[in-house]
């Protein structure tokens, strides 16, 4: 049996243990291949034209996959913490693939509240039981699973550069290279190191949470405040980059609240949708990264008239 | 302390009623307008969705007739609504504004102590027994479920009507009228007996209207500015039109959802095609389209505001319903852009559409 896995969204956050868990289960696993011109053209085309670029790109890998497998799963993730949600469109995912896109095979489209080890395992079991009828097998697999994605280090954390910025974002803006046009080789080559909120302990991250009003109710909403406020309050970093999709409804809420809060800490907002061109991204990551150069050395932060100088 | 809090379709009226029978001081903001619309933009986010502006413009306007208290519903996500709070105050307080923001969230959130804090604060400044505070709030309740029956009504018969606009100046001079009511049992009233007026238009039961179903995202479909009153325009139509979500709707759907009574005819219905709540009200506007065809509507119209995550699932779900079911559906999506001329022939050439699929056309033959 051939199962595939989509490469979008959060597999770049979960991949090692969705593919330990199927090779456990002695399984062909099959990922569509990394993002490109023609997967996102593909998306495009079948996606429904008000969605964000992530749920296009998924709708590619969908096509490029949805042949090549006997089992597809498409990922209904419901939340990953507690009383916490990723994005309405994450939880009506399956329903947006399965009604935009013709021939589909057979597909796994059970919710998961990846909230603790528990929950997680009702969704295995529910995907274990497509595969096999050994039950012992599944919970071996599963423990497996678990170990190697705990085992496994996230985040980028570049260190011997001279100036290191925060990279912000949703994982699957971070990590996929075709979305954000490997801005994080780009940074590098400029003489700039990248970190991510992975670096960041999670209690720093809650507490920077706790000091809204409202309890913020997206898990990525709490991960990208968290943790450009802390870095903003303990000035360690010379600036964050904000890679966000273009009408993606939660970062139009964060972006906000992080404004609100870091003052004149340098802040820059990439935008990325289906038309984003590299020279224009190129020039803005340039800018930035000047600016924060400048602020550091020549200006010293203090304008020539006598007014406060941002980069924000 | 001067409450205020922003428009939702008529439930001023309703907000009037309580307040008044608490003996609070509160301040209808202006019906929104593009004035209103405007303001608001001025001082939001730009890629906020659109009830935000136009609640901020509603602020705005009702600050400068001197309110300093607004009272706004919370809701804990995933829609972006819930987070609405929180940008508007910190929105509001940076161009000057010092004010007390109530949100009344669900108590399952907030927790209960937190919750009965925010609800004293509103009741506390009331000088009135408990008695008389649980009457003005039946009182309340009873205005908007009067004014939405009535509203209802007269959506759905003026298809039937036979002189033309009868329903429409009724639910107009109504609707004035209520808000004109010096207090709230005269409102309850006044709205009694347009309840019974409605009764007296002349109707032809046989006439075989076109019948559109309204859904979508809830406020720009309940408050009529952000939809550029398309009730209004398809009443001009002689369109019957037939909308399920109402503020009383939600409030009663908000008390159910803890015992999972709610709406049950609706999540009957969506279970085909979208099994799971996805925030929002997504999983509603499957369930409504589903019901409407069953009650041999015509088509329905989808209207949201640009960017509202959970009405994008629901539209790419739409098509397929539409192509099972022979069943036609548009979607509207509204902004601070949206002009008036497009949409106005979108809908023309929509119920154009359906009235030849209905009478002289043999589609599909």
């Amino acid at each position: 049996m051939r199962v595939g896995i989509p490469k979008g969204l959060l597999y770049y956050k979960y991949y090692p243990f969705i593919e330990r868990f199927l090779i456990e289960l002695n399984v062909e696993v099959i990922t569509s291949t990394d993002t490109n011109k023609n997967i996102l053209n593909q998306g495009v085309k079948y996606c429904v034209d008000e969605a964000c670029l992530p749920i296009k790109i998924f709708h590619g890998h969908i096509i490029d996959i949805k042949d090549k497998c006997d089992l597809l799963i498409i990922p209904r993730i419901m939340r990953t913490r507690a009383r916490e949600f990723i994005c309405p469109k994450f939880c009506g995912l399956p329903e947006m693939i399965l009604y935009s896109i013709p021939n589909m095979p057979k597909v796994m489209i059970e919710p998961m509240y990846a909230t603790n080890d528990k929950e997680l395992y009702t969704w295995c079991k529910k995907l274990g039981e497509m595969i096999t009828k050994d039950k012992s097998k599944i919970r071996d697999a599963f423990s497996k699973a678990l170990e190697e994605q705990r085992n496994f280090k996230f985040g980028i954390k570049d260190e011997g550069f001279k100036k290191t910025i925060a990279l912000v974002g949703h994982p699957y803006n971070l990590y996929d290279t075709f979305i954000n046009m490997n801005i994080v080789k780009k940074l590098n080559k400029l003489g700039v190191g990248v970190i991510t909120e992975e670096c960041v302990e999670e209690e720093e991250i809650r507490a920077e949470a706790k000091t809204l009003f409202k309890r913020p109710f997206w898990t990525f909403a709490t991960n990208a405040y968290g943790f450009t406020t802390s870095i903003a309050k303990n000035n360690e970093l010379d600036g964050a980059i904000y890679i966000s999709s273009f009408a993606c409804g939660i970062d139009s809420v964060v972006l906000e609240l992080i404004n609100e809060k870091i003052e004149d800490f340098p802040f820059l907002v990439l935008k990325v949708d289906e038309h984003t061109g590299e020279g224009g991204l190129d020039t803005r990551i340039e800018a930035f990264i000047d600016m924060i150069e400048r602020r550091k050395t020549n200006e010293n932060n203090i304008s020539a008239f006598g007014q406060h100088t941002s980069c924000s | 302390m001067k409450i205020t809090f922003p428009h939702l379709g008529n439930t001023h009226l309703a907000a009037k009623a309580l307040f008044d029978g608490l003996g609070i001081e509160c301040i209808i903001p202006p019906f929104s307008s593009n004035e209103a619309l405007e303001l608001g933009s001025k001082f939001s986010p730009e890629e906020m969705c659109l009830p935000y502006k136009i609640m901020m413009g509603n602020y705005l306007q009702s600050i400068e007739k001197g309110a300093d208290t607004i009272i706004i519903v919370g809701s804990c996500g995933p829609c972006r609504f819930g987070e609405y709070c929180e940008l508007q105050m910190n929105a509001l307080k940076k161009i000057g504004h010092d004010l007390t923001f109530i949100v009344i969230d669900s108590p399952f959130d907030i927790g209960k102590e937190e919750f009965l804090d925010r609800l004293a604060k509103i009741s506390g400044n009331s000088t009135k027994g408990k008695v008389e505070k649980i009457r003005a709030l039946k009182v309340a309740y009873d205005v908007i479920e009067l004014i939405e029956k009535i509203e209802s009504k007269a959506h759905y018969l003026t298809g039937f009507e036979v002189n033309k606009g009868d329903f429409k100046k009724l639910l107009k001079e109504c609707k004035s009228n209520a808000a004109k009511a010096s207090t709230p049992s005269q409102m309850v009233n006044i709205l009694k007996e347009y309840k019974n007026k409605i009764k007296e238009i002349p109707i032809n039961k046989h006439k075989v209207p076109v019948k559109i179903a309204i859904i979508g995202e809830i406020y720009t479909i309940i408050e009529p500015f952000s939809n550029l009153y398309i009730e209004d325009k398809l009443m001009d139509y002689g369109v019957t039109t037939k909308r399920m979500l109402t503020p009383s709707w939600w409030v009663k759907d908000m008390a159910l959802s803890c015992l999972k009574l709610n709406s049950i005819g609706i999540r009957i219905a969506s279970k085909e095609y979208l099994p799971y709540y996805i925030g929002g009200h997504g999983r509603e506007c499957i369930g409504e389209v589903l019901l409407a065809e069953k009650e041999n509507f015509d088509g329905a119209i989808q209207i949201f505001p640009m960017g509202c995550m959970p009405e994008i699932v629901s539209k790419a779900i739409l098509p397929a319903i539409s192509n099972d079911k022979d069943f036609p559906i548009m979607t509207l999506v509204v902004d601070e852009m949206t002009g008036e001329a497009g949409y106005v022939t979108r809908i023309e050439a929509f119920v154009d559409m359906l009235e030849r699929r209905k009478n002289d056309v043999l589609y599909g033959s």
